[in-house]
C-alpha cells in the first residue's frame, strides 16, 4: 500500500519521526515476531518429528530439523491404527450431521422468522434459554437418556440431537430476517406453498449462513472425541478424534514419529478445509463475537 | 346449513375464526414441530432427569431407589468436592491471568503493523484450527521432561522443568496449552472491535497533545470495553466447565491438583458409577452458573449502557 492511501491507524506518521516511539515500534515488533515464532513452534515439531526415526525423537537435546525424511513413517500410522475406516465413518456422520440437524434447525428458524405462530415469545423462550444451561447439568443424564432410548453405538444419537442447538438457530433466524416479508408474500399469493417458499426461497438466498453452519459442523464433528468415545462402543464405529484418541493419545507405548504422522494426517484436514473457506470463518467468527 | 346462520351468527363466525387461525398457523407450526421435538427428548428431558435422578440412587439392575437429599449432603461434606471446587476457581482465576488480557494486548500491536498484517492475522489463527487430540499430543511432547521447552529453558542454565508432574505447575501447563490454541479467537475479535474505532478521534487527541500511549488508553481501550465484557463473560462459562485437556493431559493429577470439578462429575458417573451423585453434583453446577450468569449479563446491560 503507498503512503497516501494507507488510512491512519493510532500513530500517525508524525509520531514515526520520534525517536522513543520508534524504539517502542522496534520492541512491538520483537514480540509479535517471538509470538509468530511461539504459534508456529509447535507445529514445526509435530510435522518435522513425524519425518524423523525412531532414535531421532529421543536425541536429548532434541533436533528441529530431521536428519534423513522417513516418509514410511506414514505408512506405518496407516498400518497401526485403521485410518481408512475412520476417515469413513467421520465422512458418514459428517453427512448425517449436515443433513438431518440442519433441515431441522432451518425449518424451525424459517418458521420463527418469516410465518404466522402462536405463542411466539414463549416458544422463544423454550429454545434460547436452554443457552443459559450449563452442558454439566445435562452431561451425565443425557448418557443416561441415550441409553434409554436405545441410541447408543448408533450415529443416530448425534443426527437427531444435532437439532438441539438454539445458538444455529438464532443464527439462522437472524439471517432470514433480513430477507423481506413481501418476497414470501408475493410468492403466497402466486400459490406458492410454505415448504416452496422454504425450499426454493429462503434456503438459495441464505447460502452464507448455512456454508458458516456446515463448517462449524465439520470442525466439531472432526475435533469432537470426548462424546463420541462415550456413545460409540463399538471400535470399528469410531471416527477419527476419539480413534486417535483412545489408540494414541492415551497410549504410552507407541513410537513417537509415527504418532507424530497420525497426528499430522489428521491436522492436514482441517488446514485444508480453512485454507479454502477462509472468508467464511472469519465471517462467522465476527458473528459470534461482535454482535454478541 | 343454510338456516343456522340466522340464528347463531357470533358463535359460527367465531368458529369460523379458531379454524381460520388454525390453518393460519398450522404451517408455521409444523416448520417448528421437529425441533420442538428434538429439544424436548434430547434437551430438556435429559435437563429434567437430572434434577429426578439427583434425589436416587440410580442402579441399572435393581432400580432406582429414592434418596432424598443424601447425595447433595455428601457432596458439601465431601474433601473431593472442595478440593475439585477450589482447583476449578484456580483454573479460571489462571486463564484470567494468562489467558484472557493477552489477546487484547495483541490485538493492538497488530491493528498497529504496517506490514504482514494479513499473515500475522493468519498465524494468530492457526493453533485454533489444531483438532483437540492433536493438540494434546503436541503439548504432551513438548512439556516432556526431555522435551523442547526444557531444552530451551537449559540454553538460559535453568534445570529441568516437570511441567505436568509437578504440583504446583501442572495447571499452569494446561492453561498455557489452552491459551495457546484459543488465544487467536478472542484477538481476531478485539481487532475487529479497534478497527472499528473511527480515526478522527486519534486525529483530534493527537492535535491536543496526547501521546501515543495515551491515545490507547483513553480512545483505543474504551472504545472496545464491550468486548471486554463479552469475552469475560464467554470465558468465565467456558473454564467453569473444562475438563477435556485436564483428562488428555494429566488424568486429574499429580495427587488430584488438576481435578476440576467437571472432571469429577464424569468421574463420578463413569468410574464409581454413581449416577445420581453425579447428576446432583450437575445440579449444583446449574445453580451456581445460573446465578453467576444473573450476575454478569446485568454487568454487562449496564456496561452497554454507559
Amino acid at each position: 500500500m503507498s503512503k497516501e492511501s494507507r488510512e491512519r491507524s493510532i500513530m500517525s506518521d508524525t509520531d514515526f519521526r520520534k525517536p522513543q516511539v520508534k524504539i517502542g515500534y522496534g520492541v512491538m515488533l520483537l514480540a509479535l515476531a517471538a509470538l509468530a515464532l511461539t504459534m508456529l513452534y509447535p507445529f514445526g515439531t509435530t510435522i518435522f518429528s513425524s519425518l524423523k526415526t525412531r532414535q531421532e525423537v529421543f536425541t536429548y537435546p532434541p533436533s528441529f530439523f530431521p536428519k534423513q525424511l522417513m516418509f514410511e513413517n506414514y505408512m506405518e500410522g496407516f498400518r497401526y491404527i485403521d485410518l481408512g475406516r475412520a476417515f469413513a465413518n467421520t465422512a458418514l456422520l459428517y453427512a448425517g450431521n449436515v443433513l438431518i440437524p440442519l433441515t431441522v434447525i432451518g425449518l424451525a428458524a424459517f418458521s420463527m422468522s418469516q410465518m404466522k405462530l402462536p405463542f411466539r415469545r414463549a416458544l422463544t423462550m423454550f429454545f434460547m434459554s436452554t443457552l443459559m444451561i450449563p452442558s454439566a447439568t445435562y452431561l451425565i443424564p443425557s448418557f443416561l437418556n441415550l441409553q434409554n432410548l436405545g441410541l447408543i453405538d448408533s450415529y443416530w444419537a448425534f443426527w437427531l440431537a444435532g437439532g438441539a442447538n438454539a445458538f444455529s438457530i438464532m443464527l439462522v433466524k437472524s439471517f432470514f430476517d433480513g430477507i423481506h416479508k413481501e418476497l414470501f408474500e408475493a410468492a403466497r399469493i402466486d400459490g406458492a406453498s410454505e415448504l416452496r417458499c422454504f425450499f426454493q426461497l429462503a434456503l438459495p438466498l441464505s447460502k452464507p449462513v448455512f456454508a458458516t453452519l456446515m463448517i462449524l459442523t465439520f470442525t466439531n464433528t472432526w475435533n469432537d472425541w470426548y462424546w463420541p468415545s462415550l456413545v460409540i462402543s463399538t471400535p470399528e464405529k469410531l471416527p477419527i478424534a476419539p480413534l486417535v484418541y483412545k489408540n494414541i493419545i492415551s497410549s504410552m507405548n507407541m513410537p513417537m514419529n509415527i504418532k507424530f504422522s497420525v497426528l499430522t494426517i489428521i491436522m492436514a484436514p482441517p488446514l485444508l478445509f480453512f485454507a479454502i473457506f477462509q472468508k467464511n470463518i472469519v465471517h462467522g467468527l465476527n458473528l459470534s463475537g461482535v454482535k454478541g | 346449513m343454510s338456516a343456522i346462520p340466522t340464528v347463531q351468527p357470533t358463535n359460527l363466525h367465531a368458529e369460523k375464526r379458531i379454524v381460520k387461525r388454525f390453518r393460519d398457523y398450522a404451517w408455521g407450526f409444523i416448520f417448528l414441530l421437529p425441533a420442538i421435538v428434538v429439544f424436548c427428548v434430547f434437551l430438556w428431558l435429559p435437563i429434567a432427569k437430572g434434577i429426578y435422578f439427583s434425589f436416587m440412587n440410580v442402579d441399572f439392575v435393581k432400580g432406582n431407589l429414592f434418596v432424598g437429599l443424601a447425595h447433595y449432603r455428601e457432596i458439601f461434606q465431601s474433601g473431593v468436592v472442595a478440593l475439585a471446587a477450589r482447583n476449578t476457581l484456580y483454573y479460571m482465576l489462571l486463564g484470567l491471568l494468562i489467558g484472557y488480557w493477552i489477546p487484547s494486548v495483541v490485538a493492538i500491536a497488530l491493528s498497529e503493523l504496517r506490514w504482514f498484517q494479513g499473515s500475522m492475522r493468519l498465524i494468530v489463527y492457526l493453533p485454533n484450527i489444531v483438532p483437540a487430540v492433536v493438540l494434546y499430543g503436541m503439548w504432551q511432547y513438548l512439556y516432556d521432561p526431555l522435551g523442547p521447552l526444557n531444552q530451551i529453558l537449559s540454553w538460559f542454565g535453568i534445570d529441568k522443568v516437570m511441567w505436568l508432574t509437578d504440583k504446583g505447575l501442572a495447571m499452569i501447563s494446561i492453561v498455557i496449552t489452552e491459551s495457546w490454541q484459543s488465544f487467536g479467537t478472542a484477538t481476531l475479535i478485539y481487532l475487529a472491535g479497534i478497527i472499528g474505532i473511527p480515526k478522527d478521534l486519534y486525529e483530534a487527541a493527537e492535535i491536543d497533545g496526547a501521546g501515543v500511549l495515551q491515545r490507547i488508553r483513553h480512545i483505543t481501550i474504551p472504545g472496545i470495553r464491550h468486548l471486554y465484557v463479552l469475552l469475560f463473560i464467554l470465558q468465565i462459562i467456558g473454564t467453569s466447565q473444562g475438563f477435556m485437556t485436564h483428562v488428555a493431559l494429566t488424568g486429574g493429577g499429580p495427587n488430584n491438583a488438576t481435578l476440576t470439578y467437571m472432571y469429577l462429575i464424569t468421574n463420578e458417573a463413569f468410574v464409581n458409577l454413581n449416577f445420581g451423585k453425579a447428576s446432583a453434583m450437575g445440579v449444583i453446577m446449574f445453580v451456581v452458573m445460573t446465578t453467576v450468569s444473573i450476575i454478569l449479563y446485568s454487568i454487562q446491560g449496564r456496561s452497554k449502557r454507559a
